[in-house]
Formats: structure tokens, C-alpha cells, sequence
């Protein structure tokens, strides 16, 4: 009777086990495909807004459109439909606001109820027009022609250059800036941290006695369990204004700013498994060394450096890993200009930034809702391609050390 | 005159002493055992010639250690070329994660020496010298890893020759091999003795028997012994030495 107790009870705790282990990868597998979900959903809609239509004249050779075209005629960069191939001459833009311009509100109605015949006769009439209006409002009989809109493209969205998901008649959704700034600013971060972490991992190591380490090593790791709010609210305060003055520039929220605090925030990763990393290289190993007559030096960027290589590597590009994910700081210090940076002194935006400020703003399900995911499925690929290379050096290591 | 002499020699770990009052001298082109059951200091000792407990903090040593009558505790001596002239082996193999000719060419890079034809001559002269040549001359590029255990020791001791120091400190340098490596590196000791002063740390009763000139037994930080090693095996002044060698305890 005991031993059957005991066996449903051993059963019992492997069942609960196993259980956890279930649920715990189920839900990773979950949120991943949540992600994409959402994100791959952004291919399938057109950069208009939805319930809006975009119109020309139907005698206008123009059949289709791209957004960033749709854009241009907007903001009246190409104000004439030549540049488009078309025979007619300048654009004339239709907005429905401006239907007031060319019907008086009694052929408007009081209820909009003659809307949709005056825009149809306008497009009629008007070669040149192109009118942007919602879908409500077209007529049973409409004399114009409405334009295809193409479908957002993978290959558009990675490589275009203006970030406006909230332009009017056509969102751009080109994600190039972002991606750079956040190379960008991960980029100068680790340029900052790597010198200074392996400096400072080299001296806990290997030259620091037992009392020093003692005290630096948890101070070090502390920096590692600050919020990253406050590194933000230390940035704005001390480094925005002092890069602000010595460069002599209009704003300090700037592409350097970020690289400063994602360079702090980045160090205690790289130092902790540095230094773990040179700690483990055999006692044996330095003594052949130095009873060489190398001095503790040669030992450390002769033996010791080389023996740790891939702990560092590691180090450093989880310390990237960090950075390129972190989303508070930067997002305060950064400036958030969605353009391609040319220097480290100009404002830059982050992909974890751009989602952090524009989620709340987008409407669930929309089109710009949607590209944010896609934005987030960019950087989950980012990071899980950071931590295959770091699994594969310190496999590779672990082979070179047998 | 002495290659090696230890006057006085008190050594401390904080504050437990591990060492008390050793009086030894050594002379040049012989081979020294050091035995004594674990714990006994001997590789203390022997780690003192070198300054290799220098890495260790909070120890102290008094007395001194002359070695070609200079006082290598002295104020002032260069603690790394002490190291060029007395190279040492270890117990465990331990060969740099680097290409056999780098393990070997190691002492000579860090000494300053540049001279590519230099380097590889000395190389092969010192590899050649511990009999490895060979079976390692087609893969000098290969890491050091590859090479069996009783292989690496003689490389590492192929290390340890190509500064050219004049004394050889080995601290049990086959107590983690299989015999037939055993008596390689055996009889390697036995070739070295004409060049270079060796001083060995042992376990192995029979080794200290085979290769030693000298022997000296050690117990709880105390010299215990010292005399010939014929002296020591045959004719023990000491009744706890001959209680150690006959195996009575240890």
C-alpha cells in the first residue's frame, strides 16, 4: 500500500513537471506566433485608410498608384500628371473638405445627402482632379474611375526610407530609418562599453585584490538592476544638456545620447560575464605563463584574453542584445526623428522606441497597429539571430576546449 | 660552490607556518627529490625558487634563497627574469590553447625575441631535446591539444627548456601520466642532469630511487632528511624517514 502511495505520488510530481515545462514553452511559442500573426497582417492591407477611396477622372490613363506617389501628389511634390506619364496637365487635389469650394451647401444637403453626386460630378468634370474621400460617399453612378492601391510589400516596407503610418491619404511605412537608428545606436553603444567593460573585467580579474572586487563587483552588478527610466531621467538631465553645450547644438536628444546610456546600461552584462569568462581560465594555464618569465601583462593579453575569448564575445553581444532591445531610455534621450541618421549627433528613433510611443495611439487592429508588429517581429529576428551567435561561439568554444 | 642554497627558510600562509627553518644547498648538475607525504610543504618549497607563491596573497617568507649566491628575495630582483632561469613543469599537463610551435616558441615571444629563424631553430633544437620531435615535426601547426597526455608533458617541458634556464623545477611532473610516459619523461630527467640543475617533487618512491642524486624528506613543514639518495634509501639516519620510505606510513 506504501509503496503504491509513493509511486502515484512521484507520478504525481512528474506530471506537474512535465506540465510546467509544457506550459512555459507553449507560451513562448504563443507570443511568437501572436507576433507574426499580427505582423505578417500588415501585407495584407493597403497603406490607405480603410473606407477611403482614391479617384481621378476617368479619362486619366492612370490606373494604380504607389503610396509613396500618393503621398507626393499630397504634399504637392509632383503637381503635375505628367511626371506620372499621364497626357493632363497639373494636379488639382481633392479633399472632401474641400467640396465647399465648388457646391453650395444647399446642393450638399444638410445631411451630406447630395455629397456623393457632387463628387461624382467633380471628377467628371475636373481632367485633372484626384480626390481622396471616404468609400461612403460614392455614388451608384460614379463617373470616375477609382485608383487601385497596391498592397504593402515586404520588400517596400524594409527598405522605405519615411516612417509617416499616420500620413494623410497614404501612410509610408518604410521602416529603413528606424532599423538603422537603432544599428545606429547600438552600434556607438558598444563602441563606448566594450573598451571600458573589458578594461574594467581585466582589472577585476586579474589585477584587483579579493577587498576591491568585493566591493566593485556587486556595485557593478546594481547598475544592472537600475530602471531603466531613471537611466533615461539621468540622461535627460545630465547628458542631453552637456552634449547639447559641447557640441554647440540646437537640441541634445541625439543618436550619441542614447549610445552613452545603452553604453552604461550594457556594461555590467559585458563585465559580469567577462570577468567570469577570465576567472575561469585555468590557475595552471597563467603560472606556465608567468614561469615563462612573461609578466603579468604578457599573461593577460597573451593567456588570459585568448583563453576567455569567446566568454567575452559573448558578453559583449549579449551587452548589444540589451541594448538593441531596451526602450525607456532611449526613447527619452534619443530625439525620436524617424530619418536616417548621417551623424552620432542628430536625433535618431529606435524600433522599441517607435512601438513604445506610437502602440497607444494606434487603433487596435488598423493598419499602423499592425506595421508596429511588424516592427516587433524585426526586432524579435534581431535579437534571436544576437543569441544563435552566441550560442554557436560558445559551442564553438566548447569544442576548441574539450 | 652551490647552485641552489636555502638558509633559514621560514614560509607562511596568513598565519599558519608551512614551512620551518630549511637549511638545504644544492649543486649544480644534480637532480634533487623532494618527498614527503601530501601536505608535508614540499611543493611549497619548490614553487619558493621560482616566486611562483608570489601569486598567492598573504604569505611571507623569511630566511633566504640563494640561487648562483645571489638572494633572489632580495629588494630589487627582477621577478620575471628569475623565471627565464628557472623554468618549471607542473603536474598536470598544461599546454597554452595555442599550435604546438607557438606553445614552445611562448617563452621566447614574451622574452622580446623576434627573430623568426631564431625561434625556429630553437623550437626544434628543444623538442628535439625531450625526444619529440619525431612525433610531432609534421604538426607543429596542429593545437597542443591533440598531442596524448605523456606527449603534452614532454612539450611542456620542451617549453620550459627553450628559454634555457639553468635550474628545472618539476612538481610531480608524471603523477598524472601512465607509465610508459612515466619513464619517458623519466629518462628525459635522467638526460637533462648535464645541462641543467633539477629539483622534482615526487610522490613515487621508486622515481625519487631512479632519477635523484639528493634526496630531501619532508614532514609537516620540516626537513626532515637530507643526504644522497643512495643514503636516504639504504641507510635512513632517521627512523621516521625510514618509516615514510618503507612505506610504514605516507
Amino acid at each position: 500500500m506504501k509503496t503504491f502511495y509513493k509511486k502515484f505520488l512521484e507520478k504525481f510530481i512528474e506530471g506537474l513537471l512535465m506540465l510546467s515545462g509544457t506550459v512555459t514553452t507553449l507560451t513562448v511559442v504563443l507570443i511568437v506566433f501572436f507576433l507574426f500573426k499580427e505582423g505578417i497582417g500588415v501585407f495584407n492591407k493597403k497603406p490607405v485608410e480603410e473606407g477611403y477611396v482614391i479617384a481621378v477622372n476617368n479619362k486619366n490613363p492612370i490606373n494604380k498608384l504607389s503610396s509613396e506617389q500618393i503621398k507626393n501628389i499630397y504634399d504637392q511634390k509632383i503637381t503635375n500628371w505628367k511626371i506620372l506619364g499621364a497626357p493632363t496637365d497639373s494636379i488639382i487635389l481633392f479633399r472632401l473638405e474641400d467640396v465647399s469650394n465648388y457646391y453650395s451647401d444647399a446642393e450638399i444637403g444638410e445631411n451630406f445627402e447630395g455629397l456623393p453626386i457632387c463628387i461624382s460630378l467633380l471628377t467628371d468634370s475636373l481632367p485633372n482632379i484626384i480626390a481622396f474621400f471616404p468609400e461612403k460617399y460614392i455614388d451608384k453612378n460614379f463617373k470616375g474611375k477609382q485608383l487601385e492601391i497596391d498592397k504593402v510589400k515586404l520588400s517596400e516596407f524594409l527598405t522605405g526610407k519615411e516612417w509617416f503610418p499616420t500620413a494623410q491619404p497614404a501612410a509610408q511605412l518604410g521602416v529603413m530609418p528606424l532599423i538603422l537608428g537603432t544599428l545606429w545606436v547600438s552600434l556607438g553603444a558598444i563602441l563606448l562599453a566594450l573598451p571600458l567593460g573589458l578594461a574594467a573585467s581585466v582589472y577585476m580579474s586579474e589585477i584587483a585584490n579579493e577587498k576591491i572586487r568585493r566591493i566593485m563587483k556587486p556595485l557593478i552588478e546594481l547598475l544592472a538592476g537600475i530602471p531603466s527610466v531613471v537611466y533615461g531621467f539621468f540622461g535627460l538631465v545630465i547628458i542631453v544638456p552637456l552634449i547639447q553645450t559641447t557640441f554647440d547644438l540646437p537640441v541634445g536628444e541625439t543618436g550619441l545620447a542614447g549610445s552613452i546610456i545603452l553604453g552604461i546600461m550594457a556594461l555590467p552584462t559585458i563585465i559580469t560575464i567577462s570577468e567570469d569568462a577570465m576567472r575561469n581560465t585555468p590557475r595552471a594555464m597563467k603560472e606556465a605563463s608567468l614561469a615563462l618569465g612573461a609578466s603579468k601583462w604578457q599573461t593577460i593579453y597573451k593567456v588570459v584574453i585568448p583563453y576567455s575569448i569567446s566568454g567575452i564575445t559573448a558578453g559583449a553581444i549579449l551587452g548589444i542584445g540589451r541594448a538593441i532591445g531596451e526602450t525607456m531610455a532611449v526613447l527619452m534621450v534619443t530625439g525620436n526623428a524617424a530619418v536616417i541618421p548621417h551623424s552620432i549627433l542628430e536625433p535618431v528613433r529606435t524600433i522599441p522606441a517607435t512601438i513604445a510611443a506610437e502602440l497607444g495611439e494606434a487603433p487596435n487592429g488598423g493598419l499602423h497597429f499592425q506595421a508596429l508588429f511588424a516592427l516587433g517581429c524585426i526586432l524579435f529576428l534581431i535579437t534571436l539571430f544576437i543569441n544563435l551567435t552566441v550560442e554557436f561561439i560558445s559551442n564553438r568554444n566548447k569544442y576548441n576546449k574539450h | 660552490m652551490f647552485k641552489i642554497e636555502s638558509k633559514n627558510v621560514d614560509f607562511f600562509y596568513g598565519s599558519s607556518q608551512a614551512l620551518k627553518n630549511i637549511n638545504i644547498a644544492i649543486k649544480p648538475n644534480t637532480v634533487t627529490a623532494l618527498i614527503g607525504p601530501s601536505g608535508c610543504g614540499k611543493s611549497t618549497y619548490l614553487r619558493l625558487f621560482n616566486r611562483m607563491n608570489d601569486l598567492i596573497d598573504n604569505t611571507k617568507i623569511t630566511g633566504q634563497i640563494l640561487i648562483d649566491g645571489e638572494d633572489i628575495y632580495a629588494k630589487g630582483v627582477n621577478v620575471d627574469s628569475l623565471r627565464k632561469k628557472v623554468g618549471m613543469v607542473f603536474q598536470k599537463p598544461n599546454p597554452f590553447p595555442k599550435t604546438i610551435f607557438e606553445n614552445v616558441a611562448y617563452g621566447l615571444r614574451v622574452n622580446g625575441i623576434s627573430d623568426k629563424k631564431f625561434i625556429e631553430e630553437r623550437v626544434e633544437t628543444s623538442i628535439k631535446q625531450v625526444a619529440l620531435w619525431e612525433e610531432v615535426k609534421d604538426k607543429l601547426k596542429k593545437s597542443a591539444f591533440e598531442l596524448s597526455g605523456g606527449q603534452q608533458q614532454r612539450l611542456c617541458i620542451a617549453r620550459a627548456l627553450a628559454i634555457q634556464p639553468s635550474v628545472i623545477l618539476m612538481d610531480e611532473p608524471t603523477s598524472a601520466l601512465d607509465p610508459i610516459s612515466t619513464s619517458k619523461v623519466e629518462e628525459l630527467i635522467y638526460e637533462l642532469k648535464s645541462k641543467y640543475t633539477i629539483v622534482i617533487v615526487t610522490h613515487n618512491m621508486q622515481q625519487a630511487g631512479r632519477v635523484s642524486d639528493t634526496t630531501a624528506f619532508f614532514y609537516m613543514g620540516e626537513l626532515i632528511e637530507y643526504d644522497n639518495t643512495k643514503n636516504i634509501f639504504t641507510h635512513p639516519k632517521i627512523e621516521r624517514t625510514q618509516n615514510y620510505i618503507t612505506g610504514r606510513f605516507g
